[in-house]
């Protein structure tokens, strides 16, 4: 019986057992006939040839033992003998275990993170019919590129619909809200806005109640619906079924929940857990009629049997007629010919993904090399201790064991050993993974990703440890199991030539490996540090931001005394240096565009943001030239007191003057005259990346916005002042949300944080492996030539040619794997250039800094067991054997 | 029933000569051949057939497979193999020396 059926009797015992049956079940069978021909009955023929035949149990039982037991009892042998190797060399062991668990861990984490982002499919009827609408467009800021307005979304509709099921579903949100039993505590959750037939089109069934149906997205503002995710049913609402028809308040909107979705569905967003679901029609009822309020995703299914270049094409017409219709040639705000596209959406669409895609395979990449760095250490510690056993083999080849069955023990050995990594590693994982979700996290994007360790992690650890095991245990085992009978005596240097080879070109492996893992790094760190010099134009330590919000709608002369009132009370507080409002705070994320004509009628784009007076100096953005805002620049309307920055000055005024010029603007239909007080410094806003833009500044006469409040006193100490004086001007003003100025530009540069600290991380871990792997082979070469050593120097043999016999070899395999790592992080460092910022992948810094690291670490592994060459004493070396 | 014993350990060897001279054959064609040579192998239990023929496959002397009968019954039919033909040439070589021996000691006492 071959190895594979044995394989499969061990798999699947009843097969077996059904095949020893029948085979007995003929025996007696065919002697029931014969005695059934000599004149017996054939009950009577049937019993005979059953005793006859003996005890048939019994039998199967001695059958199947033949069959199954020894291979089990081998490997059960090997796996003990294994077992009891490992435990021989505990410290060596414990190495090789930690440095391929953490390395199997590594790739475990990045493979769960990546299925989880980019892999795998959503949970929904035919995903791969799932496409979205994308707009290839100049823009950089890929937020905006793939949000549209409703009219567009209503014009698809009309215009693709046989081809395609259009909907929508709204980016999601952190909305105030406040559950049926929280006695009205507000409480933040993600809240989207779908259309109607979303959920239809998805295929998403409700656990209990119903989903949003078509006849909920009808007129506006009149469907006050919720379905919420099974998620947040379970979470925050106890699973409790009678939450059906209980209400719910969003952003000061009651609607009732008439349903729960079927678990396993948080949306078609990868990254982030949506937790209610509203109706299209309760959105903001201006943008419904708006073409230009972009705030929709629009996806589609495409019908059964259409291919996505035909409804592509016929999506592409339909586009180029809604902008013609609504845009072109009425305030030509957006150039014709914008292109769209439909992409696949089978795994959703995810702005994370986006965000984070290069990054996590670059990660996926580094971390496979560092396994591969771990497999060329194990390997070299299992061809040591396999040299060590040569005698062993022999011996069990001369007594006939076959090949194979040597072959046998040696892998699975090195498998009880991958074994041990894995578990480590899944432990490893399983605290890495979130740890490195909370990473990606802050408070305005919570990220949310499910990363439970699933059949699909588990099926790729399983794969890897097999990969790794055949990796690092077939090359010892293939020369443990050529072990002739002869070797017994015949032990010479002959296999330890060949051994010191092998390892040798592991070393350089080992080399190539982590400096290519060290180039990459030491490039995405010297961009993060760049990227966290750049001058942003203003100053963001010491700022905390505080975000108000006011219930009552206010009379303007009402909220320009508040603004005045609460600007006040801020400054007056304890050690505030200044404090200011806007109408949000930089790098928040928002924006907003406005269009201005120029005095000489031209027209200008620009970014607008609403700021109180101290704005500039709070935030220490320069004042170039005129003023900074008054308080009574808020109570003209028109002509308006405007202030513009550096890069709009240049780009529209191409240095002319800019204060006392005056630009026109359209609000609701009416012309307004902003008139320029002042030029301040550029900044940067929502990316330190991106260039500086365009910026005009108007009064503020709200107080709903963000205070920023420049102080040296400790944020907590300084939120709770801010809270209790709030009330004091007036009741309905509230505290939304407070964070630091830092914080948001800090969270702009998560992605780079991540690659830096990680890619570092493992820089360091495969350059302290190829370390260990070099000292060991450089050890055992001092250790095996002793006596060599020990005659070349009572032969009066200078330290430096004794120290090149020993390690010259080596030193050679270093340079090429230092020259073949060089090569591959060339190669490997154009993946990774799209992320890097003012650095340049291939210049004479990004490859002497990684080399010269290599360097370093190369020579303090070097170090010990040369100087132990050095040092060997000749009489005692020769006394020795 | 030392002379059952005995007989009962040559029985791979009886196997394998069968199947050697008649080629392919399945279990119970086997142990009617038997029969018909001697009623004491297996005298015990016609069965303890199985367990030796598989043991002999185990060890690849023979080999198996599945057929169906005339009478539409599946049936496992047993070759011998190369490696069990000359796994029977020597054990042949072996038993006759044995015996030789064996006999040659008898004759002197």
């Amino acid at each position: 019986m071959s190895r594979w059926s044995r394989f499969v009797n061990v798999l699947r015992p009843g097969r077996l057992q059904d095949e020893l049956d029948d085979e007995q079940r003929f025996h007696i069978e065919a002697r029931a006939d014969e005695l059934e021909a000599e004149g017996l009955s054939r009950a009577d023929a049937l019993a005979r040839a059953s005793r006859q035949f003996g005890n048939r149990l019994i039998l199967r039982e001695t059958s199947r033992d033949v069959k199954l037991l020894p291979w089990l009892e081998s490997i059960w042998r090997d796996l003990r003998l294994g077992a009891r190797m490992l435990r021989k060399d505990a410290g060596v062991s414990a190495a090789a275990v930690i440095s391929l668990g953490l390395a199997i861990g590594a790739c475990a984490a990045a493979f769960s993170l990546i299925d989880a982002l980019i892999l795998r499919e959503l949970p929904v009827r035919y995903p791969g019919r799932l496409v979205y609408l994308s707009r290839a467009s100049n823009n950089q800021d890929l937020r905006f590129s793939a949000l549209y307005s409703y009219p567009l979304l209503n014009w698809m509709r009309q215009h693709v619909s046989p081809h395609m099921e259009v909907f929508s579903m709204s980016h999601q949100s952190l909305r105030q809200a406040i559950l049926p039993d929280a006695d009205g505590v507000e409480e933040k959750l993600l809240s989207q806005f779908v259309s109607g037939n979303a959920f239809n089109v998805l295929g998403v069934m409700p656990t209990i109640g119903r989903m949003l149906q078509p006849s909920d997205d009808v007129t506006p503002g009149a469907h006050q619906v919720a379905v919420v995710s099974h998620a947040f049913w379970v979470r925050r609402l106890g699973a409790d079924p009678d939450v059906l028809g209980t209400w719910i308040q969003v952003e000061q909107r009651p609607y009732q929940i008439v349903g729960v979705a079927e678990p396993g569905f948080s949306g078609a967003q990868p990254g982030v857990l949506t937790d209610v679901w509203l109706p299209n029609m309760m959105f903001n009822r201006e943008s419904l009629g708006a073409p230009n309020w972009n705030w929709l995703q629009v996806w589609g299914r495409l019908a059964s049997g259409e291919a996505l270049q035909t409804v592509q094409a016929i999506a592409q017409t339909a586009f180029a007629n809604f902008e013609d219709d609504e845009f072109i040639g009425k305030d030509g705000t957006r150039a014709a010919g914008s292109r769209l596209e439909l992409r696949s959406a089978a795994s959703g669409y995810s702005q994370v993904r986006q965000e984070f895609q290069r990054p996590l395979l670059t990660l996926a990449a580094i971390v496979g090399l560092v396994l591969l760095i771990a497999c060329s250490n194990v390997a070299n510690l299992l061809l040591a201790r396999g040299a060590a056993r040569m005698r062993e083999m022999a011996l069990r080849a001369s007594i006939g064991a076959g090949r194979g069955r040597l072959l046998q023990q040696v892998l699975i050995e090195s498998a009880v050993l991958t074994l041990t990594a894995t578990a480590l590693a899944l432990a490893l994982s399983r605290t890495a993974v979130p740890f490195i979700v909370r990473l990606l996290t802050t408070n305005e994007n919570p990220v949310y990703l499910d990363t439970r360790i699933d059949w699909r992690v588990l099926g790729f650890v399983s794969l890897v440890g097999c990969f790794t095991t055949v990796l690092f245990g077939i090359v010892p085992a293939l020369r443990a199991s050529a072990a002739g009978p002869g070797e017994v005596v015949a032990l010479g240097d002959r296999g330890h030539t060949a051994k010191a080879g092998v390892a040798r070109s592991l070393v350089a492996a080992q080399i190539a490996f982590s400096l290519m893992i060290l180039f990459v790094a030491a490039l995405l760190m010297r961009s993060f540090d760049r990227l966290t010099a750049v001058n942003l134009g203003f100053s963001p330590d010491q700022v905390t931001l505080l975000t108000v919000e006011t219930r009552d709608r206010l009379e303007p002369e009402q909220a320009r005394a508040m603004v005045r009132q609460l600007l006040d009370r801020m400054e007056s507080l304890p050690a505030v240096e200044s404090a200011s409002l806007s109408g949000w705070a930089l790098f928040r994320g928002y924006s907003n565009g406005n269009n201005v004509a120029l005095p000489d009628g031209r027209r200008a784009q620009t970014f607008r943001l609403d700021v109180s007076p101290q704005f500039f100096r709070t935030m220490r953005i320069a004042v170039l030239d005129g003023r900074e805002f008054e308080a009574t620049d808020s109570n003209a309307t028109n002509p308006m007191p405007v202030i513009v920055n550096d890069m709009f000055v240049r780009t529209y005024f191409h240095g002319d003057r800019a204060v006392g010029q005056r630009l026109t603007t359209t609000r609701g239909g009416r012309a307004f005259a902003y008139h320029i007080v002042g030029v301040v410094a550029g900044t940067h806003d929502g990316s330190v990346r991106g260039e500086m833009n365009p910026f005009l500044f108007t009064p503020i006469s709200d107080p709903a916005g963000t205070i920023q409040i420049r102080s040296q006193v400790d944020p907590k100490t300084l939120v709770d002042r801010v809270r209790q004086e709030l009330p004091r001007i007036h009741p309905s003003l509230r505290l939304v949300d407070v964070t630091l100025q830092t914080s948001l530009v800090g969270n702009t540069l998560l992605r780079e944080r991540l690659l830096a600290v990680l890619s570092g991380f493992f820089a360091a871990l495969g350059l302290v492996l190829a370390a260990v792997g070099l000292y060991g082979v450089l050890s055992y070469a001092v250790v095996r030539r002793t006596r060599e050593i020990g005659i070349r120097l009572a032969l009066g043999a200078q330290a430096g040619a004794v120290v090149r016999a020993v390690a010259g070899r080596v030193a050679l395999a270093v340079m090429v794997g230092g020259v073949l790592g060089l090569a591959g992080g060339l190669y490997f460092a154009r993946f990774v250039e799209a992320l890097l910022f003012e650095i340049q992948a291939v210049s004479l810094l990004s490859i002497a800094l990684p080399l010269f690291s290599l360097l370093i670490v190369a020579a303090v592994a070097t170090w010990a067991p040369v100087r132990r060459a050095i040092r060997v004493d000749p009489a005692e070396a020769l006394r020795n054997d | 029933m030392a002379r059952s014993d005995a007989l009962q350990g040559s029985l791979p060897m009886l196997i394998l000569k069968i199947l050697a001279r008649r080629g392919a054959m399945h279990g119970y064609a086997i142990t009617t051949q038997i029969e018909t040579f001697s009623s004491e192998v297996l005298r015990v239990e016609e069965g303890s057939l199985y367990p030796a023929l598989h043991r002999l496959e185990e060890s690849r002397l023979v080999k198996a497979r599945w057929v169906v009968t005339t009478k539409n019954r599946r049936a496992r039919v047993y070759e011998i193999t190369a490696a069990g033909r000359r796994h029977l040439e020597a054990e042949e070589k072996r038993w006759r020396k044995v015996t030789l021996a064996v006999g040659q000691l008898l004759q002197r006492i």
